[in-house]
């Protein structure tokens, strides 16, 4: 049996990267910082908050979303949006990930 | 909540204090309004509202961390695509400069006739001044390449196989080794020969040396012959040894010195004997243009040195 820490090295070397796309595909209905942290948590995708703010900036400043800042309600925040370039880049990777897929599946004799 | 809320701005504050000032009142907005949704999360489970703060800020963790986050910042001080440069030239450097800036101190202060507690006093602390010198320089340089995404990128190399250290062909260096051996040897015998066997006698009919009898007064003959020879034993201990930084370092203690004392010796015009230059009746610009020859040649020693040693070492 694998110890705790080498389990989750690993499985934090697997999941690296899949946060970006579940941001992408969640944020194609608008939403802001706080809410996403709980869906995604609630996804299974854990993240931390001090991981996920930093990112969503990152992704703005990319051009993969937009922001708009929503003051309707008492509390003002920030919405972020999946633009046409983040969509497009979800495409890609979820492809990516479905050939991943049917490869890892092939290994293991599936197929 | 507004008591406790000075935690929040606290830590607001630490965290908006390390990022640009245009980028502040947009982060600041959406970090607040983050905290207090976690907040009022915590709150909904039953938790009192400073122990909800708490919470929260305690799950952020460290603000200069989320602020590196924030402003793309790398939080290691030399990266891994600078690394293996910085080592190599970090090796190199102390390999070869430490030990020429020792021995020329230690030498010099000696020839000057300091005690030899004195000597070594001054010669390690050249030695560790130097070190700690390249070592602080060289690791700023590269935090800063570290720090600067355009010269990072432009400073990392790609490694191609024609990088690999050439296995030396051992004949060739067989031959090298022969070569110095037989030029030592004809070198320290002409010049322990050269009091006794002279074209040159005075009234007496005994020969005049042409090497400066002061030379032998003094001893430093002897000790110039040592170093050639220790120079000699360490270029063995290169072939038959594999390369490696503690014997390039001892190479060049042993092999520096030499040329540096032998240039001293030539600078104060103390290699001929003049009752040899007058003698041979040569014109009084000729010792001058030996001495001239004999620093070019010693100066070309000492950066064959310092360069052999640095390319060795960044081969490595």
């Amino acid at each position: 049996m694998l110890d705790d820490e080498l389990l989750s090295v690993h499985l934090q070397e697997l999941r690296r990267g899949t946060v970006v796309l579940a941001c992408l595909l969640i944020l194609k209905r608008p939403n802001y910082g706080y809410a996403l942290l709980d869906l995604l948590d609630r996804q299974g995708f854990a993240v931390d908050a001090n991981t996920l703010y930093p990112l969503l900036r990152r992704l703005e400043k990319q051009g993969l979303l937009t922001s708009d800042w929503n003051t309707e309600e008492s509390r003002p925040r920030k919405f972020y949006r999946t633009s046409d370039a983040g969509t497009a880049l979800a495409d890609t990777l979820s492809r990516d990930w479905d050939e991943l897929d049917t490869a890892l599946r092939t290994l293991k004799g599936e197929s | 909540m507004t008591i406790a809320s000075s935690l929040t701005d606290r830590y607001v504050e630490a965290a908006l204090s390390r990022l640009p000032a245009r980028q502040r009142p947009d982060i600041e907005k959406e970090l607040r309004a983050s905290i207090a949704d976690a907040v009022d999360d915590h709150l909904e489970t039953g938790a009192d509202p400073a122990q909800a703060e708490r919470a929260v800020l305690a799950e952020l963790g460290d603000p200069v961390r989320l602020a590196a986050g924030y402003a793309d910042r790398p939080l290691q001080l030399i990266g891994p695509a600078l690394f293996l440069d910085y080592t190599r030239l970090l090796t190199a450097l102390l390999a070869t400069i430490v030990p020429v800036v020792a021995a020329t101190v230690g030498l010099v202060r000696g020839l000057n006739g300091g005690t030899p507690l004195t000597v070594l006093g001054d010669t390690f602390g050249a030695a560790l001044t130097t070190g700690v010198h390249i070592a602080f320089w060289t690791t700023l340089v590269f935090a800063i390449l570290e720090r600067t995404p355009a010269l990072r990128r432009a400073a990392a190399r790609r490694w191609t196989p024609a990088a690999l250290p050439e296995p030396p062909s051992r004949r060739a260096r067989y031959g090298e080794l022969v070569t110095e051996t037989v030029l030592t040897v004809l070198f320290t015998t002409l010049i322990l020969l050269s009091p006794v066997v002279s074209p040159e006698t005075d009234a007496n009919g005994h020969p005049v040396g042409v090497l400066s009898p002061w030379l032998w007064e003094t001893g430093l003959v002897h000790l110039f012959i040592a170093l050639v020879i220790a120079s000699l034993g360490f270029s063995f201990a290169g072939y038959y040894l594999k390369w490696s930084v503690p014997v390039a370092v001892v190479r060049s203690l042993v092999g520096v010195p030499a040329a540096v004392m032998l240039i001293w010796l030539a600078a104060t015009h103390r290699v001929l004997n003049p009752a040899f230059v007058a003698a041979a009746g040569w014109p009084s610009s000729v010792p001058g243009w030996i001495h001239t020859g004999l620093i070019v040649i010693s100066v070309g020693t000492i950066i064959h040195t310092v360069v052999e040693g640095l390319t060795r070492a960044l081969r490595r």
